[in-house]
């Protein structure tokens, strides 16, 4: 039964996260409110996981925590879901591409989508922020803000120095 | 080069690969593989195949693989290039999680966590960033966002019902002005 309840999560997640793969977090932080499943201290480990391995991070956490819920079977099934409901509409779209692109009310809605999928995933960073935040933390965070600022530069950038910075802060006893 | 499905599958895979730390850096490599190396499709219809991924929901970067694979050679295309853009994701995942489940109890691991846990803030924080320039184009589009905002951090509004209510903000806008145009015309 946890396979069917997982798959309906995980198609749910793919249905109306919007936004990109961070766009799935808040769905996957309800989840952990809601099914308890793992925990939101275990997500932010996934999502930190999913960040520095290959594949779409939207892949990755869906994967990671499929596999936390049921095994290798329940990755599959979180992953598989997770695409499915993008899949069936992509094809869809991709069969009507001119009306879809010229639709008025397609236009409004995506108009009106973009700043939700945005204020959901500002919500889960404050969430994320609050919970996860010391004062170490804060200077590191504000290090890295002030040198996204200086020029765009690669994610992997920020998840290098953060992970050294980690390192050191662990052996000061400054990670808490 | 020609475009079987074995090929669609691997560029998409090499593709899957390559993408670290978030879709966002999947349109560059989509370019080298597709446009400049390949030939399969051009820079315009990248960029409008791109466009389009972000409009519909789900997962950016396999968005734009469905509709790139369907462009190439239908709903079959489509179906290689996801499970070639996904099994990369899926294969790390796997491997990695036997094996975190044992190392994430050392203590050094523990701090690099804390590290990149930091790190994935500052992602988090660059993705909302593009995001706002994005979709936060007047007075309007930045209420919705607050609103949005304010009920899922504040009121824990589950995610899917935020996301239907501003499907409905959106027809009922457009149905708005088509009333008034309507009336205009009379």
């Amino acid at each position: 039964m946890i396979y069917f309840k997982l798959f309906l999560e995980f198609f749910h997640i793919g249905l109306f996260s919007f936004g990109g793969g961070y766009a799935t977090l808040p769905f996957l932080y309800h989840i952990a409110d809601v099914q308890k499943w793992y925990t939101t201290k275990e997500l932010t480990d996934m999502i930190a996981v999913s960040s520095i391995t290959p594949g779409p991070v939207g892949v990755n956490v869906a994967t990671f925590a499929g596999f936390k819920t049921a095994g290798i079977l329940g990755s599959l099934i979180a992953t598989t879901s997770v695409i499915l409901p993008s899949f069936i509409i992509v094809i869809i779209i991709s069969k009507i591409l001119e009306q879809f692109k010229h639709n008025k009310y397609v236009r409004s809605v995506i108009y009106t989508l973009k700043p939700a999928g945005c204020g959901l995933l500002a919500a889960v960073g404050v969430d994320m922020f609050i919970n996860n935040i010391n004062i170490p933390g804060m200077i590191l965070l504000a290090g890295l803000f002030f040198a996204s600022l200086t020029e765009k530069r690669d994610p992997l950038f920020y998840l290098a120095v953060s992970a050294l910075v980690g390192l050191i802060a662990g052996f000061f006893n400054l990670t808490g | 080069m020609e475009k079987t499905l074995y090929q669609i599958f691997k560029t998409f895979f090499k593709v899957g690969i390559l993408l670290l730390g978030g879709g966002y850096v999947i349109l560059p490599l989509l370019q080298a593989e597709l446009v400049e190396k390949r030939n399969w499709i051009d820079d315009n219809e990248l960029c409008e195949y791109y466009a389009l991924g972000q409009s519909v929901p789900g997962i950016i970067a396999t968005n734009t693989a469905i509709f790139v694979g369907y462009k190439l050679k239908k709903t079959a295309g489509a179906i290689a290039a996801t499970i070639g853009i996904t099994l990369p994701a899926f294969i790390s995942i796997i491997i990695i999680a036997k094996v975190i489940q044992e190392i994430i109890q050392l203590e050094f691991v523990q701090s690099i966590f804390w590290g990149v846990g930091i790190g994935v803030l500052i992602l988090i924080f660059l993705a909302i960033k593009e995001m706002w320039k994005k979709s936060i184009v007047d007075k309007f589009t930045c209420a919705i966002f607050f609103l949005v905002f304010t009920l899922s951090a504040c009121f824990k509004a589950p995610p899917a019902a935020l996301i239907i209510l501003s499907i409905f903000i959106g027809i009922w806008i457009e149905y708005q002005k088509k009333i008034e145009h309507g009336e205009n015309e009379e």
